[in-house]
């Protein structure tokens, strides 16, 4: 009794301001328990953009509905799922059944020995159920190590040029006769007087700078520069890259440069590609769908074209972006997992409706007969997209899934800006004349990347077998 | 007897009541920073790989250019808030805390109110007055005629249209961050201002010291321990610089690494490249610097107290 009433007066000797903390606490210990947990379903999609998720949900709902299965989907940022992904991969915590991965996400996943890449080998599958034949073969590269396939792909992503037709036209200019950029530029000369006396031209040819590391990983991918070999080796330093480095280093430099480096995204660049201060852009098909939301002033202005190649003969196509869908290790529901991968990234309705809502052409080769591609679309003057950039699909570049290659194109990057920057300083504009210095810098960019990769036991036994099979 | 028990009670209290902390503290703090001494002597890659390496992470750091690239970056930064940043936020406290002033309060919620937006609105409203052509500091300077006047004067036809995050990332960053925490720091020396004794500021008056003698003989003084802690506060947040750089970068060091910071360095390696065990080194040596920083402010501190 005693006790008691010492513990009350100790109570009661306490300030206002534990009471709040403490009714704070307890209310909040009820509200956590009482709190019914959300049902879960039985397999979980993390999906990184709402476009594809709603593409998606309806052809979900209807095959839970008849297979008695629940397959919740969360939208998340690519960096969420990144870390999400790569956490669980690092720390063997449990992950979503299937994770859709964005390109430069999905290699980090791809480090380490084969057998310990966190998604699942899908190789036999795809070749039991013939999937692998029917897909777009250049569309697996990203996605494979060592001939082995750890995803499904979602998309081709082809590029093409679009330029401004009705530019052109007017000045009397067939762009389409353009078969190197050499001569696309040769063309669009005339174009590039300054009427309006702003101290630049009023048209430049190209929407490009050095300082842009996609545009700049898918013009070299386009003169089939290569970074890494199909097993990982770092092969920058080559004298390809460095004449493909230099070529579009000379473009943005000098008095007569032939690129302007227009916002991709802001809405300032965008305000300038309906002033038309650039006629060409290096245009994936992912692009169109958000040059129609985000430029609709554009419409009937524009068309498309191959790319103009480095040289004669050579490859009129690019590749930039993409998707793929993989099933990690760690699921429970493997079989159902995969039936939903197949739905998903295979189906002809899905396919028919990324093109329609985004634009991007399917990899499923079966699937290009669709009629869906030959829709004449007024954005581009009613020219037969799908078509066009099916045409082009399997003339796509190889691109290699190093886990170096996200840092390797970043230095590639940094070197272009490096020449840029010697060039103005030496007043050296001629690609030709720009060819040594940009050797050096990629020297510099191999040595950096064989340094961090020396780091890595697997990849240093790459190297070691790389130097072994040099030599 | 039933004293003792009464104490016992209490320290049992106490430790009930500190318990949620220190669980806190042990699972979020302690291990973390146990974990990544481990780390720091690992090499980490792929799901679950680990090899001991001894120092070899801390080897490679001194020889690492990009590493010297990022103390670098982030030096100037910090350098750029002790010089720029908190002589304008201390001349602001002194305008705002004149009784001449009209609509003070106004004014101060005004310099105060982008710490009320954060970071990342405020990095993305940066990125467009930043932007190369159609950017509000070019349009502005173009309007003014100061573009043409810099190319006159260096020569140099990059500053008609200046690349502001291309080519001068660090200028930009310090600039940016002028908007965002100047008005932060200013409430610090106004708070410090306001508690400057007013007989001391009329004694300097009537024994004659003008504007100039009574700031340097009567407030500076009055300030300067406020203004150690201002200081050595803003070299240690300029220090773990990341999220502006990493919002107006896009996530990258920006070209050439020009806008690389300490903390962006660890995230790309630990995050991106999944080098754990390189990622712990860079974090240490940022805690060993830290570490020095908050050794010179007690040593300043005391230093003070003892003159005091």
């Amino acid at each position: 009794m005693h006790r008691i009433t010492n513990t009350i007066l100790a109570l009661r000797g306490l300030s206002s301001g534990v009471w709040v903390i403490a009714t704070l606490f307890v209310i909040s210990l009820i509200l956590v328990l009482v709190r019914q947990p959300e049902q879960e379903g039985d397999l979980q999609f993390w999906v990184f953009s709402p476009e594809h998720a709603e593409m998606y949900a309806p052809l979900i709902e209807e095959h839970d509905a008849s297979h008695g299965v629940k397959l919740d989907m969360t939208v998340m940022s690519i960096a969420a799922i990144q870390s999400r992904m790569m956490s669980g991969f690092f720390g063997g915590l449990p992950t979503a059944d299937l994770i859709e991965v964005e390109k430069a996400v999905a290699p980090q996943a791809f480090m380490g020995p084969v057998d310990a890449i966190g998604f699942h080998d899908l190789t036999d599958l795809l070749l039991e159920e013939g999937l692998l034949t029917q897909l777009n073969e250049p569309s697996l590269s990203p996605w494979s190590v060592d001939g082995r396939v750890f995803g499904l792909p979602h998309d081709v992503h082809p590029v093409m040029l679009a330029y401004r037709a009705d530019i052109t036209e007017a000045a009397g200019i067939d762009l389409t006769l353009a078969e190197t950029w050499e001569e696309y530029f040769r063309m669009l000369r005339p174009l590039m007087e300054d009427k309006d006396n702003d101290a630049r031209p009023d048209h430049t040819p190209l929407s490009f700078w050095y300082t842009n590391q996609d545009l700049i990983e898918t013009l070299m991918l386009q003169g089939d520069g290569q970074l890494f070999t199909p097993s990982g080796q770092p092969v920058i330093a080559n004298e390809r890259n460095a004449f493909l480095l230099a070529t579009i280093v000379s473009w943005c430099v000098g008095p007569d440069r032939v690129a302007i480096d227009i916002n991709e995204w802001s809405a300032s660049g965008h305000q300038e590609k309906v002033d038309g201060l650039a006629i060409g852009y290096i245009a994936p098909d992912w692009m169109c769908s958000i040059w129609k939301m985000h430029v609709p002033g554009l419409e009937g202005k524009l068309k498309l074209m191959p790319l103009p190649a480095f040289e004669p003969g050579g490859r009129r196509t690019s590749v930039r972006g993409g998707t793929m869908l993989g099933i990690p290790k760690t699921t429970q529901q493997f079989d159902r997992a995969w039936d939903y991968a197949k739905l998903l990234y295979t189906s002809p309705e899905v396919a028919r409706q990324l093109y329609r809502e985004v634009d991007i052409i399917s990899p499923v080769r079966s699937l290009w007969d669709d009629p869906v591609y030959n829709e004449p679309d007024p954005y581009f003057m009613n020219q037969r997209k799908g078509r066009m950039y099916i045409e082009l699909a399997p003339g796509i570049p190889l691109r290699p899934s190093s886990p170096y290659n996200k840092q390797a194109a970043i230095d590639v990057r940094d070197a272009a800006l490096n020449l840029a920057e010697y060039a103005n300083r030496n007043s050296v504009y001629n690609a030709e004349d720009l060819i040594p210095e940009a050797i050096r810098l990629l020297d510099r960019v191999q040595a950096r990347v064989e340094q961090r990769m020396s780091r890595n036991a697997f990849a240093a036994e790459d190297l070691a077998a790389g130097d072994g099979e040099a030599q | 007897m039933s004293t003792g028990g009464v104490d016992s009670r209490r320290v049992v209290f106490s430790w009930v009541m500190l318990a949620p902390f220190l669980v806190l503290f042990l699972v979020f703090v302690v291990y973390p920073l146990i974990q990544s001494a481990f780390l720091a002597a690992n090499q980490t890659f792929g799901p679950g790989t680990r090899t001991f390496v001894g120092t070899k992470n801390f080897e490679l750091l001194i020889s690492d250019p990009v590493f010297w690239k990022a103390i670098r970056n982030t030096f100037i930064y910090a350098l750029g808030s002790l010089f720029v940043q908190l002589p304008i936020a201390f001349l602001l406290a002194l305008a705002l805390n004149s009784p001449k002033l009209r609509g003070r309060g106004i004014y101060r919620l005004i310099f105060f109110s982008p710490q009320l937006m954060g970071l990342v609105f405020v990095s993305i409203l940066g990125a467009l007055a930043f932007e190369k052509r159609a950017g509000l500091i070019n349009q502005a300077l173009d309007a003014a005629g100061i573009n043409d006047l810099l190319v006159w004067v260096t020569g140099n036809d990059a500053w008609l249209e200046p690349d502001w995050l291309q080519q001068h990332v660090m200028a930009t960053l310090i600039l940016i961050s002028l908007w965002l925490y100047v008005g932060f720091n200013m409430i610090y020396f106004l708070a410090a201002l306001q508690s400057v004794d007013k007989s001391l500021l009329e004694a300097a008056e009537i024994d004659g010291a003008g504007p100039w003698g009574k700031l340097r003989h009567v407030i500076f003084p009055s300030v300067k321990p406020v203004a150690t802690f201002v200081i050595l506060l803003s070299m240690i947040g300029s220090l773990q610089l990341f999220e502006l750089p990493y919002i107006l970068l896009e996530s990258s060091g920006g070209p050439d690494n020009k806008g690389l910071t300490i903390v962006m360095y660890l995230y790309q390696n630990g995050f991106d490249l999944g080098d754990l065990g390189f990622a712990s080194a860079i974090g240490w040596v940022l805690a060993l610097i830290l570490i020095g920083l908050a050794l010179v402010q007690v040593k300043l501190t005391r230093a003070q107290e003892v003159n005091a």
